[in-house]
């Protein structure tokens, strides 16, 4: 093992523990599953609430078609999109503006160890978070779906399941160029949760001219969960574009924690 | 016999329209212990964060000296660094940090332990070093930042006001500690008390407003800027202390009465009811002013003749 693997290794040990330490991998998988169950439960509970809290006059016969399994699971993914998206970038908002304020950053970055390796190390433990989180909270409103209202095929749930991991990872890699980038957590989340909300209504505006751009991923995979396929043409276009969105984000937020006129 | 290890040459760095370092020049040689000494705002914290390679300076070079050749830019792995607050990770227990830090610079994981147990037990941490780091002192933590400075065995120790913030406790400990350490490894260290200096250091570098006012060995510097100085007690009456004002009054506008008082004292200032005439020739001076007393019939309750001391230089120096 290089020496610079080594310390990429040891960093990200570092981050993994902080995060158990800290109890975020806890909570947060633990909102995903949450919001994975409220989902089916309440779609299938739906009929009776209206029952029971609506003013329908005695005797009306409530007529709602129960929705098919792959479109509560695309509802779910919605969920995530918002609450979820909206809690892993607070989880992840001061990942290296916090340990700069703290002055904790300056004892590290004094060491002989590379920005790049640094920022990785912080990337790392983010995908784990929204992987893990995504994962457990996807999985839970399978099994309540199938349970509740109806099967749906494996490689529909594993296929948008990966893409919107990788919308959830562009995400958090804004929200880590923008943690470097600025010295306010909340101005970072704030960024990075505007910059996506922008690019997901430019793709839902303009779905031709933008289809290729990442803000398109959270639709693509609805439109998996759903129907089985991406069904457009710019689905292969978007997914190496964010690819290299995320790339070019870490690239920068290593080169300008490197560049900054003070590092810590 | 003293070889150059790091040079710092026209160093400056301005913030915005605020220039705190401008332009200084200094030479650490291997196995010193140099303080940075200078008042708060002088520029200290600065001019380390910039050896550290934690700051980017405005201009001027800091290099280590390898044979003739001089390195551009800090070389982390030479150095170790303590900040004035330094903060940690308070998750963490002590011994986990050091390791980390150990493995950071490089050391495989079981190299780490073993050096990270061995410094805890240097710094004195070995009973607290399974303790969460934010459970410890101010003292406590100042040590776990020596042992984690320490982990690489740095060529050159940097350290910003090691002991400023800490109680007399943690400060004994902590400058204890340092006599030890100083014998190893070159230390560069800052600090705005003049004792802290003069207990650790062999040479000193006085900077004040960004600019070094004064440098070399302290021993060296004691012995040539010692003046002879009189110091005069007087009775706190009213008649006493009108003489001792208009003295200094006519000392500064150069029309003392006795041209050859002028000559021989260069200095005159007074706190309260005692009076200091910084001289050139004490016997010479003592019998003018002894003279001058009579006549004014000034009721002393005190004389005494002696040397000014670092203090007094490093008061003068930073008072410019
Ligand atoms: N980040 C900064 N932005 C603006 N001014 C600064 C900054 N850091 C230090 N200064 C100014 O530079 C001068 C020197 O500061 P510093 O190096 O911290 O002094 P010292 O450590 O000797 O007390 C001070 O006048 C301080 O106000
Ligand atoms: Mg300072």
């Amino acid at each position: 093992m290089t020496s610079g693997a080594a310390r990429y290794f040891a960093m990200a040990q570092k981050e993994l523990l902080e995060l158990v330490r800290s109890f975020k991998l806890l909570w947060v998988p633990l909102v995903f599953v949450l919001l994975g169950i409220m989902q089916p439960v309440s779609m299938y509970y739906m009929p009776l609430i209206l029952e029971k809290a609506g003013n329908m006059p005695v005797g009306s016969v409530i007529e709602i078609p129960m929705p098919l399994g792959a479109e509560v699971l695309a509802q779910t993914l919605q969920q995530f999109g918002t609450l979820g998206l909206l809690v892993l970038v607070l989880a992840g908002m001061g990942t290296v503006s916090a340990e700069r304020n703290s002055g904790a950053a300056a004892l590290i970055l004094v060491k002989p160890v590379s920005s790049f390796s640094y920022i990785a190390s912080k990337w790392t433990s983010l995908l784990l978070l929204a992987w893990g989180s995504l994962t457990a909270g996807y999985l839970s409103s399978w099994y309540y779906t199938s349970l509740l209202i109806g099967e749906v095929d494996a490689s529909r749930v594993l296929g948008s399941l990966l893409v919107y991991g990788l919308w959830l990872s562009f995400a958090l890699a804004l929200t880590l160029l923008f943690s470097t980038l600025l010295r306010s957590p909340a101005a970072a989340a704030f960024s990075a949760l505007g910059a996506s909300a922008a690019l997901s209504l430019l793709a839902g505006v303009f779905p031709k001219q933008a289809g290729w751009l990442p803000g398109s991923l959270s639709g693509f995979a609805y439109q998996i969960a759903s129907s089985g396929s991406a069904g457009s043409d710019r689905f292969g276009w978007s997914l190496a574009c964010t690819a290299a969105a995320i790339a070019g984000s870490l690239l920068l937020a290593g080169q300008s924690l490197k560049r900054s006129a003070s590092v810590d | 016999m003293s070889v150059p290890l790091l040079e710092v040459n026209g160093l400056s760095k301005t913030f915005g329209s605020v220039q705190a370092v401008g332009g200084i020049d200094f030479l650490i040689c291997e196995g010193r212990c140099v303080a940075l000494l200078g008042p708060n705002g002088a520029g200290k914290t600065t001019t380390i964060r910039i050896i550290a390679g934690l700051l980017k300076q405005s201009a001027g070079t800091v290099g280590f000296v390898d044979g003739d050749h001089v390195g551009t830019g800090g070389n982390r792995a030479m150095i170790g660094y303590l900040p004035q607050a330094p903060s940690f990770y308070n998750w963490m227990t002590g011994l986990e940090y050091v390791v980390y830090a150990g493995r950071l610079c490089g050391l495989p994981r079981s190299h780490a332990v073993s050096r990270a147990k061995e410094l805890l037990e240097r710094v004195g941490l070995n009973a607290a070093a399974k303790r969460r780091i934010g459970s410890y002192s101010g003292g406590m933590k100042q040590r776990l930042g020596l042992a984690q400075a320490l982990v690489h065995r740095p060529k050159l120790l940097v350290l910003d006001e090691p002991v400023s913030a800490l109680d007399p406790i943690g400060r004994r400990e902590v400058l204890e500690l340092l006599q030890e350490l100083k014998r190893e490894t070159t230390v560069l260290f800052s600090t705005h008390v003049l004792p802290d200096a003069e207990e650790l250091c062999d040479d000193v570098i006085i900077i004040n407003k960004g600019a070094i006012a004064l440098q070399g060995n302290i021993a060296e510097i004691r012995s040539r800027y010692r003046q002879p100085v009189i110091e005069l007690e007087l009775e706190r009456d009213e008649p006493s202390l009108k003489w001792a004002d208009a003295f200094a009054e006519r000392h500064r506008s150069g029309t003392n009465v006795s041209s050859q008082t002028a000559g021989l004292i260069y200095d005159v200032s007074r706190q309260g009811a005692s009076v200091r005439f910084s001289v050139t020739e004490v016997d010479a001076a003592r019998e003018q002013l002894l003279g001058e007393l009579a006549a004014e019939k000034v009721r002393v309750s005190r004389l005494q003749v002696g040397y000014t001391s670092l203090e007094d230089l490093f008061m003068k120096v930073v008072s410019l």
